[in-house]
């Protein structure tokens, strides 16, 4: 790999993905918290549990090589060299098959969170937490 | 709030993510996190997840990430599916009892313009397509019974929106009619979960495992991973149609569930509340 | 320079989020900030496709680019269009 001035252009790009991946999960926080509508809480939750979603996939990447492959066995009767080959190009498949559940998961939770904002709103008029919290019984 | 503002510290932070990861790359602080040399549980995943000569110690499937989710950690798309049912049966509790009468809408031109409804009627059976050729071949390309589903669960949601509601349930796509698809899917994905110990129990072998799909050295007992020229992977292709058709019929409970009209959910509401007014 | 080309569109795509997500946390009509959302959900796709997951850009893009919009479109439909 070549170096200019001391650090090697892929891992300066790649660490440009990890620390954009950072920020989005702070914006995310700061989105859950200080705004009041019920509605900007599920979008912005909706955005961090995506980023930490990415942030398991970066990690099961492989850096040494040039270009990694996805973990699928491309030829229908393989031998022993080519099962070989494949696993010095292959990424890692267990990160992607948790993040499948992951995403299933998150998606029942915010389905449920969007019956129930609706049902509030049904009752009681409005989505504002402020004005929610105002209310008594 | 102006529009300078925002654009200013947006450039602000874009920079700043810049540099500093410029500051981090240089010190070799993050260079240990996609690591360099492939781990050991990877490579005994990558290894035997399709060896034909090798038939004790294989998943017999060349897509290694649906062999992981329906082979090897089977337990945990059960459960995963399990989850998705729970929110579904919660959110039906929250909407119960709401009866929508067909004669009290009044029949105005339902839905959207011809132009929309023309174009619906082209793009529907190409995405019913689309979505069956991603659930059958998931045990040899990527895909599989959730992205199969997934997938078209969009055309129903497409078919609410542009035709209407009313439209929708006469045709006969009624909340009770995919309850009862979704516990079909579910009780097929119970039963193929058993198949290996049925089988077994015919066979008279000893030893199984539930969720099991090829033959094992202590449970010498399995599903033919191939029929005549084509892969079928034992156990993978079975779950992956009943997820699919599980999966679909659980979002168009939901989206049912979503496009009640508002003046008949108000209307039942209001004779909710009367009616416990006079009782208690 | 041939074997940067991914790792730059890599990068890329990570800003193009970084943005994106800023934009939706601060709208305060909550129509576009769903169109943010999914704007953000786009650029994470093609993160999740040049890290090599083709299995989770199958579910990805059908689950956060159509069914999250649309049941955020239907919810603010029924209750309030603008936050605050």
């Amino acid at each position: 790999m070549v170096k200019i001035l001391g650090i090697s252009p892929e891992s300066y790009l790649m660490t440009i993905v990890l620390v954009s991946l950072f920020v989005n999960i702070v914006i995310s926080i700061y989105g859950i918290l200080a705004r009041p509508s019920l509605i900007k809480k599920i979008i912005a939750l909706t955005i961090l549990s995506d980023s930490a979603n990415v942030l398991a996939i970066y990690v099961g990447f492989r850096r040494a090589v040039w270009y990694p492959k996805p973990p699928v066995v491309t030829k229908l009767k393989p031998s022993p060299e080519d099962i070989v080959e494949f696993t010095k190009y292959a990424v890692d498949p267990l990160p992607q098959a948790l993040v499948l559940t992951a995403i299933v998961i998150g998606l029942a939770v915010t389905l449920f969170l969007v019956f129930l904002t609706l049902q509030i709103y049904r009752l009681y008029g409005t989505t504002d937490v402020r004005r929610i919290a105002k209310l008594r019984g | 709030m102006s529009w300078k503002v925002h654009a200013v510290i947006i450039a602000t932070v874009t920079t700043a993510i810049i540099v500093f990861s410029l500051l981090i790359a240089s010190r070799g602080l993050m260079i240990s996190i996609p690591l360099d040399t492939p781990r050991t549980l990877a490579l005994w995943y990558l290894r035997t997840t399709y060896t034909p000569w090798n038939r004790n110690f294989s998943a017999m499937a060349p897509e290694g990430v649906t062999a992981i989710v329906w082979d090897y950690r089977g337990l945990d798309t059960v459960f995963e599916t399990c989850v998705l049912y729970f929110a579904i049966i919660a959110s039906v509790a929250i909407m119960r009892d709401i009866v929508i009468k067909p004669g009290s809408i009044q029949q105005r031109e339902l839905g959207l313009s011809i132009i929309a409804k023309t174009a619906t009627r082209l793009i529907v059976p190409l995405i019913v397509v689309t979505a069956c050729a991603i659930a059958l071949h998931g045990h040899l390309t990527p895909g599989g019974g959730f992205q199969g589903g997934a997938t078209a669960a969009v055309v129903t949601l497409l078919i609410l929106i542009v035709f209407s509601y009313i439209f929708t349930v006469e045709r006969g796509i009624t909340k009770n009619k995919m309850l009862v698809l979704r516990s079909v899917g579910l009780l097929g994905i119970g039963l193929v979960s058993l198949a290996a110990l049925i089988v077994a129990l015919i066979y008279n072998v000893p030893k199984v495992y539930i969720l099991q799909n090829q033959p094992k050295p202590i449970a010498p007992i399995g599903l033919p991973y191939r029929i005549g020229p084509s892969l079928v992977s034992g156990t993978l292709i079975m779950f992956n149609i009943f997820e699919t058709l599980a999966v679909v019929a659980g979002f168009t409970l939901l989206y049912l569930l979503l496009s009640y009209p508002e003046e008949e959910v108000r209307r039942y509401m209001v004779e909710e509340m009367r009616a416990g007014e006079t009782h208690g | 320079m041939m074997t940067l080309i991914p790792l730059i569109l890599m990068a890329i795509a990570a800003l193009a989020s970084v943005i994106a997500t800023y934009l939706a946390i601060i709208e305060k009509d909550l129509i576009k900030a769903a169109i943010f959302s999914a704007l953000q959900s786009t650029a994470y796709a093609a993160l999740f496709y040049l890290l090599m997951a083709p299995d989770i850009v199958l579910t990805y893009i059908p689950v956060a680019v159509g069914i999250y919009p649309a049941v955020l479109v239907f919810l603010i439909k029924k209750t309030e269009r603008y936050e605050g």
